[in-house]
């Protein structure tokens, strides 16, 4: 199947938001093939969806590629079908932003990853917003749901996070 | 750990990791075919479609070699019907489809639409296979009634009458056991994938 090549502006966009797309499939997915396959997915969508892309006033480019970025990851199926979800992530999701080491220990990395991989699909998404540090009213926009709203859930899943860590402890 | 911590060093990746875009890479990226579900069903959706457009081109074929036969050529416009009628629903379905394959939107929107979508689609598939089998039937019964008619002597309406009482009764039976076996595939198909969609839509929606 032949593809028309990809313009200058696509392969820049894509080349300097990527980071955010492996994040995104790290969070999502443990295996590594179903990330890669998550991380592809999620490249061919804005791919597609580059022509329509109008950039509004005060409206952020990151904005409209997370949006994509979680759309594809939440309504992705390939890697459920595939086998069942594992609890935990593997070795090199838990390289996952691994900056040298803070003295934190490794295991408690573990435990809290393995906690999220536990959360639903949507309680993820609130998860990676807040890991990328998006302010409240940006992640009311990419979710399409009220500020207020954000805060109330954001809080809940953080106390899920904490009940899932407890038993850990 | 807590989330805080975690969040500190989330956005630091190890830049070895990510191999650099180039546009031949891409290139290779969007070679392969999407594996989501609503580009599988887009797909399949165009084959049938496509499967639909030969049988139309076909049926001149056959009308042109059965030309004058009443009975042929009625069969031959019946199947017109049905193809376009298809065919109708085959573009309503890809409308819809590329709809549901636009990712940009809000993420509760974008479920939403996923979830109606996938539904909607779904009451298709149930109602099309549902309708098949008594038309198969009819069309069928049809046939053998205009056989009967072109037929030289007189009408044999018993023989006509225990065929359609057969018909009836081995449709009724097929008709169940069809309705439950699709309900089983779509479910086993497509509505685990459904539900999912659905339990996340409304995990957003119970945040409002």
């Amino acid at each position: 199947m032949a593809v028309a090549t990809p313009s200058a502006d696509f392969v820049a966009v894509l080349h300097e938001y990527q980071p955010l797309l492996r994040r995104v499939a790290r969070l999502y997915c443990q295996d590594a093939d179903d990330r890669q396959d998550l991380f592809q997915e999620m490249v061919l969508q804005l791919w597609r969806a580059w022509p329509r892309y109008v950039p509004q006033p005060g409206a952020k480019l990151s904005t409209w590629l997370y949006r994509i970025a979680l759309n594809v990851a939440i309504s992705n199926l390939r890697q459920r079908t595939r086998r069942p979800a594992p609890v935990g992530l593997d070795a090199e999701a838990l390289a996952v932003a691994q900056a040298p080491e803070t003295g934190y220990d490794a295991d408690d990395r573990a435990q809290l990853y393995r906690a999220i991989g536990r959360l639903s699909d949507v309680d993820k998404a609130f998860i990676l917003l807040y890991l990328e540090d998006r302010p409240y009213e940006e992640m009311a926009d990419i979710l399409g749901i009220t500020q207020n709203n954000v805060r109330v859930k954001m809080h809940r899943v953080q106390e899920k996070l904490r009940a899932l860590l407890v038993p850990a402890a | 750990m807590e989330l805080d911590d975690l969040r500190r060093q989330w956005q630091q990746p190890d830049p070895a990791a990510l191999p650099p875009v180039s546009p031949a890479h891409l290139e290779g990226l969007l070679l392969r075919n999407s594996g989501s579900l609503v580009e599988k069903m887009r797909r399949n959706t165009w084959s049938e479609a496509l499967l639909t457009l030969l049988i139309v081109v076909g049926i001149p074929f056959y009308t042109w070699n059965t030309w004058g036969q009443a009975l042929h050529t009625t069969m031959a416009g019946v199947m017109l019907l049905l193809s376009a009628i298809l065919l109708v629903n085959y573009y309503r379905q890809l409308v819809l489809l590329r709809r549901m394959a636009q990712a940009e939107a809000q993420v509760r929107t974008h479920l939403g639409t996923l979830c109606a979508g996938l539904r909607q689609l779904l009451h298709f598939y149930y109602r099309l296979t549902m309708a098949s089998g008594p038309l198969t039937l009819l069309l069928l019964l049809g046939f053998l009634v205009g056989k009967e008619l072109a037929r030289p002597g007189d009408f044999r309406w018993p023989l006509i009458a225990g065929l359609t009482a057969a018909f009836v009764g081995l449709g009724a039976v097929v008709q169940v056991g069809v309705g439950r076996l699709t309900r089983w595939y779509l479910q086993r198909l497509y509505g685990q994938h459904l539900d999912r969609l659905e339990a996340s839509l409304r995990e957003l929606d119970d945040a409002e």
